[in-house]
């Protein structure tokens, strides 16, 4: 994958140029190590900071949605130019997503697609090439990854770092796109999921435990749900204090009603991005949790999230022969 | 809410339904010292009007502004005391129901245990009636005009009576011509009335009727809207004749090039038609309609130099470049009498009516016998070798009815009559034949119907208490393997002619009209009335009531019953003009609706939009409730991931201390 900087950087200053685009949202290099920060782009000049390399793992997505509509002033008309966004295959399905719940529409969006060979798991990084001040590179070299840091390059195979949400990825092209910034790549032979796997092979009194014991680590800080690019309701009833569906304490009891209602608004919704367990400072494996869901639904309902903008949302959807024999 | 809540408690004793289980004077006790309650009372009948003037009384004596009725479930008289109330200057909406019998008394045995659920949801009620809102019920205008979807004799009688009425009827029917399954019937159960002569006047009424517009040859594409209001588009098919030229005069089909090739469906496909036709001779409109499909000039583009209808017809009415149209409308109230299908025989193997010629069908056996029928009404079988007059015929009953093994559990109503009346007009015809009816049960419980059952016996038909296991062939004879349960014979039965009394299903393609206009099925696939007992021509959507076979089978006196009950009660909001709508509606949060629109998928009322709103300058979707539309069912509260549309009455804020008061939570 020869992901062409230059290229990249002179769409996105065509892009962001264009009147009718008011900021790109991209990646950038962020201020140590081998931290990637998100790059709100307004001018050409901006777009020569933009990246993309295997540690772009975060989900642009999410700043469709988090972006504060702020009230007009009096007499004054609403920006309503479009935010042009670049994506991997699976940032793009959230895209999808945003579009079948009418979150976004298509024409306030510019899609850039990156066709994706896989991102890092920065954890995996860490553990193995110590965090550095310095700033460090990375590229797609091949097969592999190239880290380049204080002048060195080093190989490293690419199943050593490869991020989960990448070994079971189907789609590594973006399923929408206005503009498609390279090749496709082809899609790679799929891991088993070893995580739902697990899950799947306890009972209920085993899963039960499981995830007490997971939910006991939670903090509440929230960051799954902000970072969840479905997660984009302005009030969300989980803030609520009348009626209090869960309490502001943190314990297990409100901890685990938190979690299951989160996963519950998702099933059906969730596009596999893996960000929340990515951001979880307490390491809960909310991926098991949230892939688990959506291969019920797929299983179950053969629909899946974020492949087909005209789909009609799971949720919110009844087919007179949907099976039922699950259900009672 | 400004006024201090003053709720007055009012248990019923059902006479001994409740009280024989609850002690009524304990929960009136416990009730007392619940918070803003000012009385609690006990009596008899709660509902009756000394029971109705005790709760009256007491909002004019102490004030009360809030009440509980803890008696029946609100389904049964909720309108009662909500009329009451408001009666007596309180909002009707400040009332709540604690259902203590159908979820209390009846299904407790112990007066102890009985008593303390019953305190939980006198408790519960209390709990939520402090927290209710005053609504306002809103009247809209009704168009005074009605549909009938189906114009067999329930559609064509629901028709004449709104027509009569004064107000406009939109008859659509989706075949050629109007009448329906009875068009095709020879003699009617008991009393032998000729079918057609008892029909065909009613179908020239409904075409002729100044109140009636006859779609013949149409479908409903499309319905919206709601009670009073709703909006249907119909297709009108192309005929490919024009309907104002054609004098039905027939030429077209003496000479059509591909005449008398095709099975005539009126006859059951015994006859042939030509690719031009008019279904049956009394057909109203006696207009002719070009079959697409097997029509040479229309299917392959070509016949012969020029189409032969075209040539003879004398009034030019031949229109090969017809297209379909489009009709749009407004009516108040829609009266769905698609009918049946009759059960396909062929699900029977066993019984061999795709295999033996003569295996036939009751429906196939009625156009047999019929004057106006194919063969004249003369009943003639081809044994293999000629052409002869049946000697041994057998008539099964309970044909795909009463049947698990074809899913059918019902019985199908008038298989035992029309069986034994296809064997007196046999017996008719063959005064020397051998006739036996197989039955499982004898099923004469209408009006003559017994009567007409025992002067059929003494016509010396036989009836042989036995299912049929099998049919199959013996050199020319047909048997017929049963045992004769009366009396453990096992008989294998030497027949001509075997007619399988076939029962009644829903319409093949009644999911089509389901969509249509929401409505659901009954476990047995006929459309659900809306009560069994007390509404049964009305559906769960308003509006919308149901007439003859489509709600489940039924003989002709019944349909013709239902189907007056249908309009009667169509007529209800187009001779008022106006309709109530629902106050118990959803309400948005519009400050926290997200715009996702999983509230309108989900709305089995197609009740809610999503509207463009000013939000602080910025133009956002969300979700508006056209409270015309909805029932408050709440799908949409349960869909709502922001919880940001709520049904009235039924709010979180109102239901959660409702919960929190049985004890289940805190």
């Amino acid at each position: 994958m020869k992901m062409d900087l230059e290229q990249l950087r002179k769409t996105a200053a065509e892009v962001v140029s264009r009147d009718d685009v008011r900021y790109l949202v991209g990646w950038k290099q962020g201020t140590y190590g081998y931290r990637v920060a998100p790059g709100f782009i307004e001018d050409a000049a901006g777009a020569a900071e933009l990246i993309f390399s295997p540690l772009c793992t975060a989900n642009l997505a999410t700043y469709l949605t988090l972006a504060e509509q702020l009230p007009v002033p009096r007499g004054e008309e609403p920006d309503d130019r479009k935010v042009a966004l670049m994506v991997k295959g699976c940032d793009s399905r959230a895209v999808v997503q945003l579009l079948v719940e009418k979150g976004i529409e298509r024409d306030d969006v510019v899609v850039i697609g990156c066709p994706c060979p896989g991102v890092i798991d920065a954890d995996l990084l860490a553990e193995k090439y110590p965090e550095t001040e310095d700033l460090a590179e990375m590229k797609w070299d091949g097969e592999d990854f190239l880290l380049i840091h204080g002048g060195e390059e080093t190989k490293i195979a690419r199943d050593e770092l490869l991020a989960e949400k990448c070994r079971l990825c189907r789609y590594p092209n973006p399923i929408i796109s206005d503009i498609m910034l390279d090749q496709e790549v082809e899609t790679w032979e799929l891991a088993e999921d070893e995580g739902v796997q697990e899950i799947e092979g306890k009972d209920v009194d085993e899963r039960a435990d499981y995830w007490a014991e997971q939910f006991e680590k939670c903090i509440r800080c929230y960051s799954c749900r902000n970072v969840c690019p479905l997660c984009y309701c302005q009030d969300c009833v989980l803030d609520r204090l009348n009626p209090t569906w869960v309490n502001r304490s943190v314990n297990f009891s409100e901890n685990t009603a938190f979690n299951i209602a989160r996963a519950f608004h998702l099933a059906g919704r969730c596009i596999e991005c893996g960000e929340c367990e990515r951001v979880c400072p307490a390491n809960i494996p909310l991926g098991k949790l949230n892939r688990k869901l959506a291969r019920e639904v797929r299983d179950k309902y053969g629909f899946e999230a974020g492949v087909d903008p005209e789909a009609e949302p799971f949720q919110a959807s009844f087919k007179p022969d949907d099976p039922e024999d699950f259900i009672l | 809410m400004t006024e201090k809540p003053k709720v007055g408690v009012y248990i019923c004793h059902c006479g001994i339904n409740i009280s024989s289980t609850v002690d009524v004077d304990a929960v009136a006790e416990f009730a007392k010292k619940l918070p803003n309650v000012e009385v609690a009372r006990t009596y008899s009948y709660m509902c009756s009007d000394p029971g109705q003037v005790l709760i009256k009384k007491d909002i004019e004596e102490q004030g009360l502004n809030r009440i509980v009725v803890a008696s029946c479930s609100p389904r049964m008289h909720e309108p009662t005391f909500r009329k009451a109330i408001s009666e007596a200057g309180v909002n009707p909406y400040f009332l709540e129901m604690a259902n203590i019998r159908e979820q209390c008394s009846w299904v407790h045995e112990e007066m102890e245990e009985g008593t303390a659920k019953a305190e939980k949801l006198v408790g519960a009620s209390v709990a939520k009636v402090r927290l209710l809102e005053a609504l306002e019920t809103k009247e809209v205008d009704a168009e005074p005009a009605a549909l009938v979807i189906g114009a067999g004799i329930a559609g064509i009688q629901s028709a004449l009576d709104i027509a009569d009425a004064g107000f406009k009827v939109y008859l659509v029917e989706k075949t050629p011509s109007v009448g329906g399954r009875m068009a095709q019937l020879d003699k009617t159960f008991p009393t032998l009335d000729c079918s057609a002569c008892i029909l065909t006047p009613k179908m020239v009424d409904a075409a002729s009727h100044p109140n009636i517009e006859l779609l013949s040859y149409s479908e409903v594409e499309e319905v919206t809207g709601f009670v009073g209001n709703f909006d249907v588009k119909v297709r009108k098919k192309a005929r490919y004749v024009d309907f104002n030229k054609c004098t039905g005069c027939g030429d077209c089909a003496k000479e059509c090039r591909v005449k008398d090739r095709f099975p005539n469906e009126f006859d059951q496909g015994l006859g042939k038609r030509s690719a031009i036709y008019l279904p049956f001779p009394q057909a109203v409109p006696a207009k002719y309609t070009i079959d697409a499909e097997n029509c040479l000039f229309l299917s392959k583009g070509k016949c012969g130099k020029n189409p032969k209808c075209q040539e003879v017809c004398g009034a030019e009415a031949i229109d090969f470049e017809q297209k379909d149209e489009f009709v749009e409308f407004k009516v108040g109230a829609i009266i769905v009498a698609t009918g049946f299908d009759p059960f396909d025989a062929s699900r029977k193997p066993e019984y061999g009516y795709d295999d033996y010629p003569n295996v036939i069908t009751g429906m196939e056996m009625e156009r047999l016998v019929s004057a106006s029928g194919p063969t004249e009404g003369k009943i003639k079988i081809f044994n293999g070798e000629e052409e002869i007059e049946p000697k041994e015929v057998a008539l099964i009953k309970c044909v795909g009815s009463r049947d698990e093994s074809v899913g059918n559990e019902y019985c199908s109503r008038v298989c035992c009559m029309y069986v034994a009346k296809q064997a007196h007009l046999i017996r008719d015809k063959l005064p020397d034949a051998n006739i036996r009816i197989y039955y499982m049960d004898v099923r004469a419980f209408g009006k003559g119907f017994e009567e007409f059952y025992d002067r059929v016996r003494r016509e010396n038909v036989r009836y042989i208490r036995g299912n049929p296991s099998e049919i199959f062939k013996r050199g020319n004879k047909l048997v017929v393997k049963v045992e004769d349960t009366l009396t453990s014979r096992p008989l294998e039965d030497e027949v001509d002619l075997v007619v399988l009394g076939v029962g009644l299903e829903p319409r093949a393609d009644m999911r089509e009209v389901m969509d249509l206009l929401r409505l659901s099925q009954s476990p047995d696939r006929f459309f659900l009335e809306a009560h069994p007992k007390l509404r049964p021509v009305d559906t769960a959507t308003d509006g919308v009531f149901l007439a003859g076979c489509a709600q489940g089978p039924k003989d002709i006196p019944d349909t013709v019953a239902q189907a007056k009950g249908a309009a009667a009660s169509a007529m209800i909001p187009l001779a008022r003009g106006k309709v109530t709508i629902n106050a118990q509606v959803a309400i948005v949060n519009e400050a926290t609706c997200r715009g996702c629109g999983f509230c309108v998928n989900i709305c089995p009322y197609t009740a809610i939009e999503l509207v463009t709103v000013n939000r602080f300058g910025n133009e956002v979707e969300v979700a508006r409730v056209n409270e015309a539309l909805c029932k408050g069912c709440g799908s949409c509260s349960a869909a709502c991931l922001s919880d940001s549309i709520q049904p009235k009455s039924f709010r979180d804020s109102q239901i959660l201390p409702q919960i929190a008061a049985l004890g289940v939570m805190k």
